[in-house]
C-alpha cells in the first residue's frame, strides 16, 4: 500500500510534507485552543489564499515572480493580515470577536476578486482550497522544512514564556514577559504553519487540522504535556492515512484528513461519553440532593 | 415580474440579500456570534454537495440543491449548540469544529463527484447571472418568511440578543427563541448562496453590520444603516462586476469592506478634529 510513496517522487514530497504538517499544526494547535483563537486561524488561512491569488495576478504581468513560489506571498499577506486584526481589535473595543469576520470574509472576498481578474477559476484554485496529493512540489517540500527548522527552535526557546502567555496573559504581563513582541512572534509563526500546510490540506481546511486534533486531545488528556503527545499522535494518524486514502481513492486529500480527524474525535466524544455515564449519574445526585437542602 | 431577463432576475436577488442579510447580521453581532454564520455557510456547503451528489445517483429525485443546503444549516446549527454543552471550557471550539466538518465533508463529495469544477465556483464563490426564476421564487419565499419570523418575534429577538439572563428570568422560551434564530439563519444563508456564494455569505452578514456599529447611536439606527450599507454594496457590487467582468460575490464584500474602511477612517478623522479642538 505505501510502496507506491515510496516509489514516485511526488508522492513521496506529498508524504513527507505531510509528516511535517502533521507535526506542525497540533503542537500549534494546543497554545491556539488554549489561548482560545481558533477562530483566527481560519481568518489568516483565509488570507492566505488572498496572498496566493495576488501573486497569481501579478506574475501575469511580472514575469520575474513567476519564478518565486506563491507560498511566501501567502505568508506575507497572512502576517499582514494578523497585524490587522489586531488593529481591529482595539477598534472594536465592545465587539472584539467580530475582527476574526471582518479579516475572514474581506480577505476571500479580495482573494476572488484577483483570482476572477487573473482568470484563475481552473483545476488550480481547487487544489488551493482543497489541497491535492500531487501539488507538493520540491521547493515546496524544502519551504516547508525551512518552516519546521524555524517553528520548533523558537518553540524550543520560547515554550516557557509561551506556555505562561497561553494560561495567563495578566500574569504573564505582569510577570514582565515582553507579551507584545511574543504575541507577534506566536502569530507569525501560526501564519507560517498555515502558509505551508496549504499545499496538502487546502486553505479551507487547514484550521481543521490545528483544531480538530487538539479538540479530540483535550478530552482525553490530563496534563498539557499528554495534550501535546495525543495531539501529535492524532493529528500524525490523520495526515497520513487521509494522504494514503485519498490518493487510493482520488479525492481531495485535505478534505479526508479532515473527516479521519473527525471521525477520531466523535470517537473520543463517544467514548468519554460512554465512559462518564456513571460519573455523571452520581453528580446528578449530588445536584438534586443539593437543590433539596 | 414574470417576464424578467436574467439581468433583472439578479439585481432583484441581490436587493433581497442585500436587506436581509445585514438584518440578521445586526442581531448576530449584538449577541457576539457572528461567526455561526460563518460555520454555518460551511455546513450548507456539504448540503449543496450532498445535494448534487444525489441528484446525480438518483436521477429521478429532481429536488433542487439549496433545499439540502437549507436543512444541513439547521442541521449544524444545532450540533453547534450541542458541541458548545460538550465543550462547556472551549465553548468558542464548537464554531471551527462544525466549520471544518462542514468543508471536509463537501471536499471529498465534491471530489468524488464527476462534475466539473465549474459548477462547484458557482455555488462557492456565486454567480448571479446563473439566478434562473425558481431560484428567485425561492430567494423571494424565504425573504418574506424571514421578515415574518423578525416582524412576529422583534421584541424577544432583541431582549434574548442583548441579555439572555435577564431575558430567561422575564418569562421568554429561550429555547425555543433560539431555535427560531437558528432557522433565520439557516434561511438567509441558503437564500444568499446564489447572489454571493457560500464563502462570501458570512462577509455580507458581518461587514455592513461592522460599518454600522461605528455610526449608529441606537439599535434601530443600527438596523436601518447596516440594512442601506449593504444594499449600497450590493447594487455597487453587481454595478462593477457587470463592468469590469469580475465574480459578482467578491466584488460586493470586496466594496463593503471599503465601506467599512471609509466608515473607520471617517470616524477617526472626526476624533481627531473633537481632539484639536480641545486642544
Amino acid at each position: 500500500m505505501f510502496d507506491l510513496f515510496f516509489q514516485y517522487e511526488f508522492l513521496r514530497n506529498a508524504f513527507l510534507a505531510g509528516i511535517i504538517i502533521g507535526f506542525l499544526a497540533p503542537v500549534l494547535g494546543v497554545f491556539i485552543v488554549v489561548r482560545r483563537m481558533a477562530l483566527v486561524t481560519d481568518a489568516l488561512s483565509h488570507i492566505t489564499l488572498t496572498g496566493i491569488a495576488f501573486h497569481l495576478l501579478l506574475s501575469q504581468s511580472a514575469v520575474f515572480l513567476q519564478a518565486i513560489n506563491p507560498l511566501y506571498m501567502g505568508m506575507a499577506f497572512s502576517v499582514g493580515g494578523s497585524i490587522l486584526m489586531e488593529k481591529l481589535r482595539h477598534v472594536y473595543k465592545h465587539y472584539q470577536e467580530i475582527a476574526v469576520p471582518i479579516i475572514m470574509s474581506s480577505g476571500i472576498g479580495l482573494g476572488v476578486v484577483f483570482i476572477s481578474l487573473a482568470d484563475g477559476f481552473n483545476n488550480d484554485l481547487f487544489n488551493y482550497l482543497f489541497g491535492s496529493v500531487l501539488a507538493v512540489t520540491p521547493t515546496d517540500l524544502t519551504a516547508i522544512t525551512a518552516v519546521l527548522v524555524v517553528v520548533v527552535i523558537l518553540l524550543v526557546l520560547f515554550y516557557k514564556e509561551l506556555l505562561f502567555l497561553a494560561f495567563d496573559e495578566e500574569q504573564a504581563k505582569v510577570s514582565g514577559i515582553p507579551n507584545k513582541w511574543l504575541n507577534f512572534l506566536f502569530i507569525v509563526m501560526t501564519a507560517l504553519v498555515i502558509a505551508s500546510s496549504m499545499r496538502i490540506v487546502g486553505i479551507l481546511l487547514v484550521s481543521a487540522l490545528v483544531t480538530l486534533p487538539v479538540a479530540a486531545a483535550i478530552q482525553l488528556s490530563k496534563s498539557f504535556k499528554q495534550m501535546f503527545i495525543y495531539s501529535i499522535i492524532i493529528g500524525e494518524i490523520s495526515v497520513i492515512s487521509g494522504l494514503v486514502s485519498a490518493f487510493y481513492l482520488n479525492v481531495a486529500p485535505g478534505g479526508m484528513i479532515v473527516l479521519i480527524a473527525l471521525g477520531i474525535l466523535l470517537l473520543v466524544i463517544g467514548g468519554r461519553k460512554a465512559g462518564g455515564m456513571g460519573v455523571r449519574k452520581l453528580r446528578g445526585r449530588k445536584t438534586l440532593e443539593w437543590r433539596k437542602a | 415580474m414574470l417576464e424578467l431577463s436574467f439581468i433583472e432576475r439578479g439585481i432583484v436577488a441581490a436587493l433581497l440579500v442585500g436587506a436581509i442579510a445585514p438584518m440578521v447580521g445586526v442581531f448576530l453581532a449584538v449577541r457576539r456570534s457572528t461567526i455561526i454564520s460563518e460555520s454555518l455557510s460551511h455546513v450548507t456547503l456539504t448540503g449543496i454537495s450532498a445535494g448534487v451528489l444525489m441528484g446525480q445517483v438518483w436521477t429521478v429525485t429532481d429536488i433542487s440543491p439549496m433545499y439540502t443546503g437549507f436543512l444541513f444549516a439547521l442541521l449544524g446549527s444545532l450540533l453547534i449548540e450541542k458541541l458548545r454543552q460538550i465543550y462547556d471550557r472551549f465553548q468558542e471550539l464548537a464554531a471551527p469544529i462544525i466549520l471544518s466538518a462542514g468543508v471536509g465533508l463537501s471536499a471529498v463529495i465534491m471530489s468524488a463527484s464527476g462534475s466539473g469544477y465549474t459548477e462547484w465556483y458557482e455555488y462557492l464563490f456565486g454567480s448571479i447571472v446563473s439566478v434562473r426564476m425558481e431560484d428567485l421564487w425561492f430567494i423571494i419565499a424565504t425573504a418574506g418568511l424571514v421578515i415574518l419570523i423578525l416582524a412576529l418575534f422583534f421584541k424577544e429577538f432583541v431582549s434574548v440578543s442583548f441579555d439572555q439572563e435577564f431575558a430567561k428570568v422575564s418569562g421568554i422560551p429561550l429555547k425555543k427563541v433560539n431555535f427560531l434564530f437558528s432557522l433565520l439563519i439557516a434561511l438567509v444563508i441558503s437564500m444568499s448562496m446564489k447572489v454571493v456564494g457560500i464563502l462570501l455569505v458570512g462577509a455580507l452578514i458581518a461587514l455592513p453590520v461592522a460599518a454600522a456599529l461605528n455610526v449608529a447611536k441606537s439599535f434601530k439606527k443600527l438596523l436601518l444603516l447596516s440594512v442601506l450599507f449593504g444594499e449600497a454594496a450590493v447594487l455597487a457590487g453587481v454595478y462593477f462586476s457587470y463592468q469590469f467582468n469580475i465574480a459578482t460575490g467578491g466584488m460586493i464584500v470586496v466594496l463593503s469592506a471599503v465601506l467599512l474602511l471609509a466608515v473607520l477612517a471617517g470616524k477617526r478623522l472626526k476624533s481627531m478634529r473633537k481632539r484639536e479642538r480641545f486642544a
